[in-house]
């Protein structure tokens, strides 16, 4: 078991290290977030529609673009080279990849987050009266978990596959969909104060988030297989 | 004296889509073996060495180590294949610290031996991208080397290779005899002149008649 972390966290660093040596791409899809953000705030504004209640829809269509062009990249650098043997035959399981990029794809999408939320909620005017900041936070986390975990086992069905690019937002999106609607039902509810009604959707979250964390464990050894 | 470390193929079938790609290969090496695969272009060469390897799941037969089923988990397995499989923008030091760590025979002293061994000490400082296709390859093998394999797969590996670089790997084949099995793909057998070597001839999926010879 120790070896198993030992491996996921030497991955792990290693596409951390190279991302932020070379970061072209964080930045590309930084700069791509940001200008969702401006988009999105002034077409609302001309629009005049009510910032608050559109804001949780806004926010997750925006997360959900920036990590289709984030999440792609977890296994670009295995394929560039063909490293991606040299590290299924170092692994010794299949399942210690898909952590060490789960966990480098949720980090990376946590940093663009950092960036891309609070200026969202600064150029919509959203109020935080009676809001509940500690469930705005876990929704946008858990949130964030299911999408780096599903992104992270599509990349692993996609990656040996030509045309992957464009299969993985097709296959991405109806996945996603129940993981989507729970975290705008839930940053809706952090947003009003009313938590108690949407702790249904987050339960939903937590499951969802669990289930495709769990699942590559069994799934990752025969989706890699060539 | 150890005991040797026996590999058998037996009856090791691969189908891809409509086509079979490996009709039945059974064969048996022991370590401080040389075995040169050798056959026509899509004559499962390649197939045959990532079976083996684990890299893919074979139709029918199996690949037994030591009479057990030989699989990824195992991590014995040294492989240089057509591509580099390296990570382009680490350098060369920290491609083998990464593997080496993966493996868990990371030390100082054993990346400046592999790197030495290849000549690449004096590029270690260099991303791997910018190293020509042959210092590539030259990494590639110090990297398959990195977790002291009892067996290593070698796919066209003098491919790309300079002069210096050819002597090198005959020198690794010659010095990795009596500690591991090597299996070997290659179109040109001049090059393993005067190492003691076995040929495995393919043809079509099958080992022609006559095929598995001693040279």
């Amino acid at each position: 078991m120790l070896k198993f972390g030992r491996r996921i966290l030497l991955i792990y660093r290693k596409d951390l290290q190279d991302e932020l040596r070379s970061t072209d791409h964080l930045l590309s899809t930084l700069v791509f977030g940001t200008m969702l953000v401006f988009v999105f705030s002034f077409a609302l504004e001309l629009a005049d529609v009510g910032t608050e209640q559109i804001f949780p829809a806004v926010l997750w269509v925006s997360i959900f673009f920036m990590s289709v062009l984030a999440l792609q990249r977890s296994f670009a650098k295995e394929r560039e080279y063909g490293a991606l043997d040299a590290l299924l035959l170092a692994s010794g399981e299949r399942s210690v990849l898909f952590y060490a990029k789960f966990l480098f794809s949720l980090t990376v999408l946590l940093l663009l987050e950092l960036v891309v939320v609070p200026l969202l909620w600064i150029f919509l005017d959203v109020g935080v009266g009676s809001a509940s900041l500690w469930f705005f936070l876990a929704a946008v986390l858990a949130g964030s978990w299911g999408l780096a975990a599903v992104g992270t086992l599509l990349n692993g069905i996609t990656v040996q596959l030509p045309g992957a690019r464009l299969l993985f937002p097709i296959l991405a999106f109806p996945l996603l969909i129940p993981l989507l609607m729970g975290a705008i039902l839930c940053t809706q509810g952090a947003l009003s104060g009313q938590v108690q009604a949407v702790l249904g959707w987050f339960y939903l979250l937590l499951v969802f988030d669990l289930l495709f964390t769990v699942l590559p464990l069994l799934l990752f050894d025969y989706i890699l297989e060539g | 004296m150890a005991a040797k470390n026996v590999l058998t193929v037996r009856n090791l079938r691969k189908q891809l889509g409509a086509k079979e790609i490996l009709k039945g290969i059974s064969f048996q090496a022991a370590s401080g073996e040389l075995v040169a695969v050798t056959g026509p272009n899509g004559a499962g060469k390649t197939t045959l060495l990532r079976l083996i390897a684990g890299l893919m799941p074979p139709s029918g037969g199996e690949v037994l180590w030591n009479g057990a089923r030989l699989g990824l988990e195992h991590r014995l397995v040294g492989y240089v294949s057509h591509q580099p499989m390296l990570y382009g923008s680490l350098s060369v030091q920290e491609n083998l610290a990464f593997f080496g760590g993966m493996y868990g025979t990371l030390s100082q002293d054993r990346l400046q031996e592999l790197l030495e061994l290849v000549g690449l000490w004096r590029y270690r400082l260099e991303p791997a991208a910018v190293l020509s296709r042959g210092m590539q390859q030259r990494l590639a093998i110090a990297r398959a080397l990195m977790g002291e394999p009892a067996l290593l797969l070698y796919d066209e590996p003098f491919t790309s290779l300079d002069v210096d670089g050819r002597q090198i790997l005959r020198g690794i084949l010659e010095h990795r005899r009596p500690r591991a099995l090597q299996l070997l793909i290659t179109h040109e057998l001049e090059h393993l002149a005067g190492l003691p070597f076995r040929e495995i001839r393919l043809e079509a999926g099958r080992i022609v008649p006559g095929g598995d010879a001693s040279a």
